[in-house]
């Protein structure tokens, strides 16, 4: 948050399941706006490929979000 | 006095208020008194300071946590006014950054606010601190923890699946509150040991699991006790150990067994040195899953190859908390914290004379 208010480009990343906890965060602190990537829940004792498929995801969505296609 | 929260016309019986208030997610689950604008000024009556004074901004949805709303969920929690300064102290000290009330509000961990009250205004209240303290039959016990709690949610927006992300819950998050025996404690009481004087009142908020039972009906021995409490401190499912640096446990002996250990000539640091070197695992069981791999440890622990070679629970003696609670019978508890929230205490400062 300080990042993005300091001009830094920022995010945030939260899987499904806490996305409201990371919006109602985002709105509470006043950066509605900063990105939010979301990705599959949950991370804690996935096995390698479940961890590289949300890498991917993210990755997806984080182009998707500075406009890089791919 | 003016009060500035919403005003609510509903009709005048029990259960149309309680589902009023069910409806807005204001409760937990359990009926509450009305909030009425004389209701609360009364609570707020028995403290020193403004409806409008807040003491900060409270997790997940940063709102203020001002008297007024600390005043309306207590009046539904139950509380009598002269229970209000406790709950005061209590939010204070939640509101401490080391104590992560972020991180305690938010988790997938079954964490509770344990409120621990010492002093004489334990007793000028009716908090239990013998038999049963821990629940059910107490009003000041059980309403000044459930105001926690209704403060946490209403005000700071923990709403189980939503901000609260806690997997299960805990019968703890409802209330959690007791008072120290110490007319039972054959040591110095734990606010006592924190540097304050016997007759200063101080809440103590500990950030634990619902109490674990340690049952030791046979030791006639100081170590006999403490080797049962060091067992129950150190399991693979618990947090306590993985994140070293934030790992506190509490220990709460019950008096037979407070009175058994004392006997045996053990101080309160010798019961902490006692369990710190005891509730410890070897190495190999921890391997076997918990957050194996995933820990944060000091370098020497990272260090350890011998399988055989037992760690501890928590970085220092310092870090075992012992206070005497509870009533006849040969049982004690330990209750482990979540790992990212420290004990914090404040003395009771806004009695009114």
């Amino acid at each position: 948050m300080e990042l993005a208010k300091g001009g830094t480009p920022a995010g945030l990343i939260a899987t499904v399941t806490f996305q409201p906890l990371a919006v109602g965060q985002l709105q509470a602190l006043g950066v509605g706006g900063l990105p939010l990537i979301v990705i599959d829940h949950p991370l804690g004792g996935e096995k390698l490929e479940g961890v590289r498929r949300r890498a991917h995801q993210a990755v997806e969505e984080l182009a998707a979000l500075v406009g890089v296609s791919r | 006095m003016t009060l500035r929260s919403q005003v609510l016309e509903l009709p005048d019986s029990p259960e149309a208020v309680f589902q009023a208030f069910c409806e807005r997610e204001w409760c937990d689950g359990l009926p509450i008194i009305p909030p009425t604008p004389e209701r609360v000024e009364a609570m707020l009556a028995s403290v020193a300071g403004d409806a409008e004074e807040s003491l900060g901004p409270l997790p997940p949805l940063w709102r203020e946590a001002t008297l007024e709303k600390l005043a309306v969920n207590s009046v539904m929690a139950g509380c009598l006014p002269e229970f209000f300064p406790v709950v005061l102290a209590a939010v204070e000290a939640m509101l401490d950054p080391a104590f992560n009330l972020y991180g305690v509000q938010a988790t997938t961990h079954p964490v509770a606010p344990l409120l621990i009250l010492n002093g004489p205004y334990a007793r000028t209240i009716g908090m239990q601190s013998g038999a049963g303290c821990f629940g059910p039959g107490f009003r000041a016990n059980a309403t000044i923890g459930r105001a926690l709690r209704l403060i946490l949610m209403n005000v700071g927006g923990g709403w189980p699946g939503g901000h609260d992300m806690a997997t299960h819950g805990s019968p703890a998050k409802y209330s959690y509150a007791i008072a120290e025996n110490e007319s039972a404690s054959p040591w110095a009481s734990h606010h006592v040991e924190l540097g304050y004087a016997a007759n200063q009142s101080v809440v103590t908020v500990f950030g634990g699991e619902a109490p674990h039972n340690v049952n030791d009906h046979v030791s006639t021995r100081a170590a006999g006790i403490l080797h049962t409490a060091s067992d129950t401190a150190a399991t693979l499912g618990s947090n306590v150990k993985w994140y070293l640096s934030q790992s506190q446990l509490l220990i709460v002996l019950g008096p037979e067994h407070a009175a058994t250990i004392a006997a045996d000539g053990f101080s309160k640091d010798d019961v902490k040195v006692f369990v710190f070197e005891h509730a410890r695992l070897p190495l190999g069981t921890l391997k076997l899953g918990g957050m194996w791999g995933i820990q944060e440890w000091p370098d020497w622990m990272l260090a350890v190859t011998d399988d055989r070679a037992l760690l501890p629970s928590v970085a220092s003696p310092e870090e075992i908390l012992v206070v005497v609670a509870g009533g006849a019978g040969k049982h004690s508890a330990v209750v482990p914290n979540c790992t990212f929230s420290r004990a914090v205490h404040r003395p009771l400062t806004r009695l009114r004379a």
